[in-house]
């Protein structure tokens, strides 16, 4: 069978696959059933999904995630080494053989914060990099970051500092600046 | 990652042309119309399946006795109807998913009554996304879209639930997630612009 002459849209593909309200469901899964086309494409957007899950539980993903969601991959039984930091806090900070992911709690005044970026700086070798527009829940006061794990157990001793920045049009205010000294375990 | 090779391929009969020689051989059995049809209708079941039920086992549960009951329906002439084979199946798949929640015993009934032999299921091809290539696709996304794709997709929550823990409204959620998806999709079918760390 080639390309369905109606297809579903991608965005319709996946509202229906996250349950949300499609216009009228039945009709979408009339149309999955009988269309070879659309059906797969759902498959292939499921198994990037899936991709994505396995990546997640192997270490592979640098996110900025909620904290219940940390919560949720310890209760599915991921091993989990967390840093807690308070602004202009530093951390001697590993990753074991023992762990799956590492979490940096990082404590911030987020309340009123608009956007929110990170300078992340590697100290030993003296580069930085800007990530932009983290999302992030005003009311929880701390923004988790859960790093690559794999790069993590691919780094020599050094030392690192993530700076969060509020932005604000032209402007922008340092909300704390919070430091790993890693080593290899 | 693209979409599977079979969905380009030429076929030749279509599915109602499938079920019309099952119906027309009957208990002689078209093994080739059989197995064919199976092939092309388990992956769709069994994402009706992972879509209502979370869970792989079930679905993989849902495809053989929706299969099992439709080749069954076909054969003994009872599904008069070949051109609706896909409402049929859709029909099948909401009843014995609405059967299992109320703790009925429609898979037993099922797999009791029907003795007949389910053709193996050669599913379409399963292109699962190469890993590698996937974390390095997922480095390529906006911080926000990775953020929104993990929390989506690792346990399949829905983007209010998602908004609610990342600030976001629902809207916005489901924009970012499009967004972020398309770009990935491309990312894995696109050449690779800087490589892919070895694992």
């Amino acid at each position: 069978m080639n390309a369905c002459a109606r297809q579903l849209p991608t965005s319709t593909l996946l509202d229906y696959w996250f349950g949300e309200a499609v216009a009228d469901e039945a009709a979408v899964e009339e149309h999955l059933m009988a269309c070879r086309f659309c059906s797969s494409r759902l498959r292939a957007l499921v198994q990037l999904g899936d991709g994505i899950r396995q990546a997640t539980r192997g270490g592979l993903v640098h996110a900025v995630l909620s904290p219940a969601f940390v919560e949720k991959l310890r209760a599915d039984g991921l091993r989990l080494r967390e840093y807690r930091l308070q602004p202009g806090g530093s951390v001697a900070c590993t990753i074991t053989p023992e762990d799956d992911l590492v979490v940096s709690r990082l404590q911030a005044a987020l309340r009123d914060v608009q956007r929110l970026d990170m300078i992340f700086e590697d100290l030993t070798t003296g580069t930085s990099l800007r990530l932009t527009d983290l999302a992030f829940d005003p009311a929880q006061e701390e923004l988790v970051v859960v790093p690559n794990a794999a790069a993590l157990r691919a780094l020599q001793q050094s030392t690192h500092r993530m700076r969060l920045l509020a932005v604000h049009g032209e402007s922008e205010r340092e909300l704390g600046d919070y430091t790993f000294h890693h080593s290899r375990s | 990652m693209g979409y599977p090779a079979a969905v380009y391929a030429p076929s030749l009969p279509d599915d109602s042309d499938l079920a019309r020689r099952i119906l027309a051989a009957g208990e002689r059995r078209d093994a080739d119309a059989e197995q064919e049809l199976c092939r092309r209708f388990a992956p769709r079941i069994r994402l009706y399946g992972r879509r209502h039920l979370r869970s792989d086992a079930a679905a993989s549960d849902l495809v053989q006795d929706v299969l099992l009951l439709t080749l069954q329906k076909l054969r003994d002439g009872t599904l008069r109807e070949p051109d609706k084979i896909a409402s049929f199946i859709l029909g099948t798949c909401r009843h014995t998913v609405i059967d299992g929640r109320r703790g009925g015993s429609r898979r037993e009934r099922i797999l009791d009554t029907f003795s007949a032999s389910l053709p193996a299921l050669t599913a379409e091809a399963e292109d699962a996304p190469d890993s590698a290539r996937l974390a390095h696709c997922l480095e390529r996304l906006a911080e926000r879209e990775r953020s929104v794709l993990v929390m989506s997709f690792y346990d399949e929550r829905a983007a209010e639930e998602v908004g609610t823990a990342l600030g976001l409204s629902s809207g916005n959620v489901r924009v970012i997630r499009h967004r972020g998806i398309e770009k990935l999709r491309l990312c894995m079918n696109g050449p690779l612009l800087h490589g892919v760390e070895p694992g």
